[in-house]
């Protein structure tokens, strides 16, 4: 049982100084094991917090990152699934359902995770599951002003993954779950 | 030995233990079966059937298996039976412990923990308990069991205790597979046949012939040498048999010996050690830190448990004991090791599972007429042996701990205990402690010990007897020696009235520190006809002098172990002809008496066999003397209530033994005494007793010593302590002489002396080799003393010498400053312009410096401007400016040289 903490879209300090509080308190280290994060954190120090919530960070390029050395996609394998990371918004149009699939495609991943619109969105596609975790703090996009800060976590055991979704809405964190299995024969496509 | 004496098994208050050790163990060699009886797991009664074992077994699997569902379940399962129950609850992030995910990480905590301790568990015999199964085994075991008793929770130490008795399983297992190889055919199946098997063993006979012939012929020709017929088969392949049917009740669950419930097996044995079963030696309790009750006593139950142990030692070593709290070193410091893990460190697996065997037999019931405040430990018969057992190791280790000068040391071989001890003499003495610890604890160890404890209280006699005319309840301080009175005044009644005196009703002894030498001092005013006080004091003198001697023994080893024997010899002798010479009637005209009489006998062989032991190893003399003593007091004591005519016998053995020790005694406090009389002439402090301990002597040295030099100050420091070191050494040397001359002349007077036996003479010969031994001390210190004079006159030299040496020091730095002054005063300044000339001038250079000094002084230092810091700050900043000079010209020039040529 493995326990991944997906997020992205900090854009600290420029749209937002840090986490929620109500957040940073359910993120104490020795829970998770692996942290994903699709990008823009922006800043060094955000990063270093990260790692001290788990040393096993991952993270790709987002377009406000100061530090440039993110790889622009990354993929890994946690038990039986393949991840992939993106920040998304080199693909067009931005979060467009058809246009991360074929990314996904192109990464050969179970699960793609992207960012860069600030809306968690989740979907099930061709046996596969594209997630994008929304922004952490609530940082404003360039297409969207209201958001609410999302994350998810992500529960792999096996073959079964149970993605959490952890919302602040008006001051109260929402919690929500989708359950997702993957069939053992490879994704016919 | 000790078990077969009816002193132990005849004790009203113990009748189960009693049970359980004369008669041997139902499943002595199955001993995973046995310890599971003994903890209280299985039922202990002999009338218990082999079908209630295995129903009880299959009740504690069953409860095991459930337990087990619901405490260690994972969170994914849970959310499948209750399905959504409350997310905003029940995440993974949720801070709620109740969660079932708080859970969840709570035990991956716990678990972590577990098996960092598991890693390391018995690495030596890595191969059984560090395989992946064991391994999950004692991790869930223990998970569980933390589970189950958060109060408790996981303490280093738990894993120890729990890995035997998983071996002990492992290793039953093993011998019911051998067993089953050996014995194929008895283990088939046999659906009806086993149930009728006790009754009808005719017709399983002929079942196992028929089916024999019928599975291979061959196969029953290899086996014909074997039993045919299970009842012909030894019991214990018998019992094995019968545990292991598959048919039986319960069916497959109620197998005894199972691998596939050993886990379960494993579970209800921890939590019945742990938990004591209700009885009054919990482990679990070694481990808490908080006190049992918290009422009347503050400290953790491990920690009085320790000073419990230690309460033991100081009645039956005291010196011992005292020497180990002069050195500082808490019973609770080894202690903790040792009870925690029931001594699972201390000794190899195998030695351990023989000493756990005899500390589960002892029973575990609280002794109901125990007195409340007393130490729990001791509120069990399995208590007292765990302690007895922590005594007697201590008591191993008895020459070597009396040798460590700092508590380190001590620390030391009390923690690092040798591996290749004689386990069977260390239980043996375990076992005669036992009863001490049991019956002595509670009556005679009342003396406050360290202060910590409020046990101030007076504690009341353990074992109240119906006929006891004094409520064992009853709070009156006095109640241990009124009670003995009591039974000495109703034994005296039955005997004889002629040996009481009328005038010996002495007013019972407020003090309650003296233990079992005042008990008997008090019995010896009964016996002697001429009980003067004078006499009884010497008495203890006499016996506080052999304790003493025993330490010297220990610290000289010089007369060492066959003394310790031949101490023993004429003691039994003693008390033999004794018995034979008050009370003819005893060997030779009552028949029955007789042969109690060779019970007696007996007895005493065990004792002198006991004692032999505990001399041969060390000299031991006083212990052995008190165990000896006070169980046969026990004895006495007990055995008055149901047989009386016994009692007389044994009395009388006990009034010889007395009359012996008293005999002993004075023959020491006649020397003692003789002793004094010569010291006191000359100083009273170096008597004989304190000179006999080195140590002592010393200080008293040292405190004579300082004395002096605090009252003679000055000058003559020096000399007064020379003085008095001197004297010091003449009257040592007067005190030896003085002694000596007192040995000899007794030692003649003894050898005169018609009437004295041949006993009182290899006594006498025996307390001058001893006094001798003190002599050459005495010797030792007085060579000290005079070295001590020599290194006093050397100091005392030294210190003139030095004074002079520094006086020449001093001369000759300022001789050769001169002469180098004069060397170059005859040089010559160069050439010089006139005016320079004159400036160089030596007077004219050092006056300006002065003058210059002399106005830098008026302006700034009388005035007490800070002005001079601001000197000295720009001074070195232009001192380091200077140095750096050079660098910042090359710098600059490079830069010039670079703006010159653009760029680099």
């Amino acid at each position: 049982m493995v326990l991944v903490l997906a997020l992205g879209d900090l854009h600290i300090p420029h749209r937002a100084a840090d986490l929620p509080a109500k957040f940073k308190s359910m993120l104490v280290p020795g829970k998770i094991q692996h942290i994903i994060c699709t990008g823009n954190l922006c800043i060094k120090e955000v990063r270093d917090y990260l790692r001290t919530l788990c040393p096993d960070l991952h993270v790709t390029q987002g377009e406000y990152d100061e530090d440039t050395r993110y790889p622009e996609t990354k993929t890994l394998t946690i038990g039986q699934f393949k991840l992939g990371i993106c920040h998304g918004h080199q693909v067009m149009p931005w979060g467009d359902l058809d246009s991360l699939a074929m990314l996904q495609r192109q990464l050969d991943v179970d699960i793609l995770v992207t960012g860069h619109t600030h809306q968690f969105t989740a979907y099930k596609h061709e046996g596969g599951v594209v997630i994008n975790p929304g922004s952490a703090t609530g940082a404003h996009s360039s297409v969207t002003y209201d958001v609410n800060p999302s994350f998810v976590l992500m529960d792999i055991d096996g073959l079964r993954v149970v993605v959490y979704v952890y919302e602040l809405i008006d001051g109260e964190v929402k919690v929500d779950k989708i359950d997702f299995k993957k069939s053992t024969a490879p994704p016919s496509h | 030995m000790f078990d077969d004496m009816p002193a132990v098994s005849s004790r009203p208050e113990l009748p189960v233990k009693s049970a359980t050790l004369d008669v041997t163990p139902r499943f002595k060699d199955l001993r995973s079966v046995q310890w599971r009886i003994d903890l209280g797991v299985l039922p202990s009664s002999p009338s218990a059937s082999t079908d209630d074992l295995r129903r009880v077994t299959a009740d504690y699997r069953r409860r095991y298996a459930s337990l087990r569902r619901r405490l260690l379940s994972d969170p994914h399962t849970f959310k499948d039976g209750s399905n959504m129950p409350d997310l905003a609850m029940d995440n993974p992030l949720s801070q709620n412990p109740e969660s079932s995910w708080g859970r969840f990480f709570r035990n991956a905590e716990l678990e972590k923990m577990v098996c960092q301790d598991l890693l390391r568990l018995y690495p030596e015999d890595g191969s059984y308990f560090q395989t992946p199964g064991c391994q999950g085994m004692l991790r869930r075991i223990l998970l569980m069991w933390c589970l189950r008793h958060p109060q408790n929770g996981y303490r280093q130490g738990m894993h120890e205790l729990l890995a035997p008795l998983i071996y002990v399983l492992q290793v039953d297992i093993n011998r019911l597979c051998e067993v089953r190889e050996l014995y194929e055919e008895h283990f088939t199946d046999k659906f009806d046949e086993l149930s009728v098997h006790e009754s009808d063993l005719t017709y399983n006979f002929d079942y196992k012939k028929f089916s024999k012939s019928m599975d291979s012929p061959s196969k029953s020709n290899e086996n014909a040498r074997k039993a045919t017929s299970l009842s012909d088969l030894d019991t214990d392949v018998q019992q094995i048999v019968l545990l292991s049917d598959p048919y039986g009740a319960e069916s497959e669950l109620g197998i005894l010996l199972s691998e596939k419930f050993m886990e379960h097996d494993a579970y209800s044995m921890f939590e019945a050690l742990m938990s004591g079963a209700n009885g009054s030696v919990a482990m679990a309790d070694f481990f808490s830190h908080l006190p049992a009750d918290g009422t009347n006593n503050s400290s953790p139950p491990v920690i009085e448990a320790s000073t419990a142990l230690y309460h033991l030692l100081s009645v039956v070593d005291s010196p011992l004991h005292s020497h180990l709290n002069e050195l500082g070193v808490e019973p609770q410091y080894f202690c903790l090791r040792w009870l925690r893990v029931l001594f699972g460190r201390e000794f190899k697996l195998v030695d351990l599972m023989v000493i756990w065997d005899e500390i589960f037999a002892r029973d575990n019931s609280k002794i109901e007429s125990r007195d409340p405040d007393g130490f729990a430990i001791f509120g069990s018969a399995r208590g007292a042996f765990i302690a007895a057992m922590a005594l007697s190791m201590i008591l191993y280790l008895r020459p070597s701990l009396l040798g460590a000068e700092i508590a380190t040391s001590a620390l030391q071989r009390l923690l690092n205990f040798p591996q290749n001890v004689d386990l069977k003499k260390l239980i043996r003495r375990a076992k005669s402690l036992q009863v001490l610890a049991l019956n002595a604890a509670s009556t005679l160890m009342a003396h406050p010990l360290t202060g910590e404890l409020d046990h101030r209280k007076p504690n009341v006699r353990g074992h109240s007897m119906s006929s006891d005319s004094l409520s064992p309840k009853s709070p009156l301080s006095l109640v241990p020696d009124s009670y003995w009175e009591e039974k000495w005044r109703v034994l005296h009644k039955e005997e004889e009235g002629l040996r009481r005196t009328g005038s010996e009703k002495r007013a019972p002894i407020p003090s309650k520190k003296k233990g079992w030498t005042e008990k008997i001092r008090a019995s010896l005013t009964r016996t002697e006809s001429d009980p003067s006080p004078a006499q009884t004091k010497n008495v203890r003198k006499g016996l506080r002098a052999t304790v003493r001697r025993s330490l010297l023994e220990d610290l000289s080893r010089q007369l060492g172990s066959d003394e310790g024997i031949e101490d023993i010899i004429p003691q039994d002798k003693c008390s033999n002809e004794n018995t034979s010479s008050q009370d003819s009637s005893w060997v030779s005209s009552d028949t029955s008496s007789f042969l109690n009489g060779a019970v007696d006998a007996e007895k005493l062989n065990a004792i002198y066999d006991d004692s032999e032991n505990y001399a041969s190893g060390e000299s031991r003399v006083p212990i052995s003397d008190v165990t000896v003593d006070s169980s046969l007091i026990m004895a006495l004591n007990d055995n008055c209530i149901d047989k009386e005519e016994k009692n007389v016998k044994d009395q009388k053995l006990l009034l010889g033994k007395l009359q012996w020790l008293w005999r002993f005694g004075r023959g020491h406090a006649s020397e003692e005494t003789s002793d004094k009389g010569g010291v006191t002439m000359e100083d009273p402090k170096p008597s004989y007793p304190e000179a006999n301990q080195n140590i002592e002597t010393e200080s008293s040295v040292m405190d004579e010593t300082h004395k002096p030099c605090h009252s003679g100050k000055g000058d003559g420091q020096d000399l007064n302590m020379m003085g008095t070191f001197k004297n010091l050494g003449q009257s040592m040397l007067e005190h030896i002489q003085v002694i000596e001359t007192a040995f000899q002349f007794q030692q003649e007077r003894a050898q005169v002396g018609p009437l004295e036996s041949f006993s009182k003479n290899v006594l006498v010969g025996k307390g001058q080799v001893t006094a001798v031994a003190a002599l050459k001390e005495l010797r030792k210190i007085s060579n000290l003393l005079s070295e001590m004079t020599v290194v006093a006159l050397t100091h005392k030299f030294l210190r003139e010498t030095e004074g002079r040496v520094r006086v020449c020091t001093e001369e000759n730095s300022e001789m050769a400053m001169r002469q180098f002054y004069n060397e170059i005063r005859g040089m010559k300044v160069k050439d010089l312009p006139s005016h320079l000339k004159l400036m160089c001038s030596q007077d004219y250079v050092k006056k300006s410096i002065q003058r210059g000094l002399d106005n830098y002084h008026a302006k700034y230092i009388q005035t007490s401007s800070v002005d001079p810091l601001f000197h000295v700050c720009f001074g070195g900043m232009v001192f380091s400016y200077l140095v750096a000079l050079p660098e910042e010209r090359r710098h600059l020039e490079h830069q010039q040289h670079a703006k010159e040529h653009g760029g680099h």
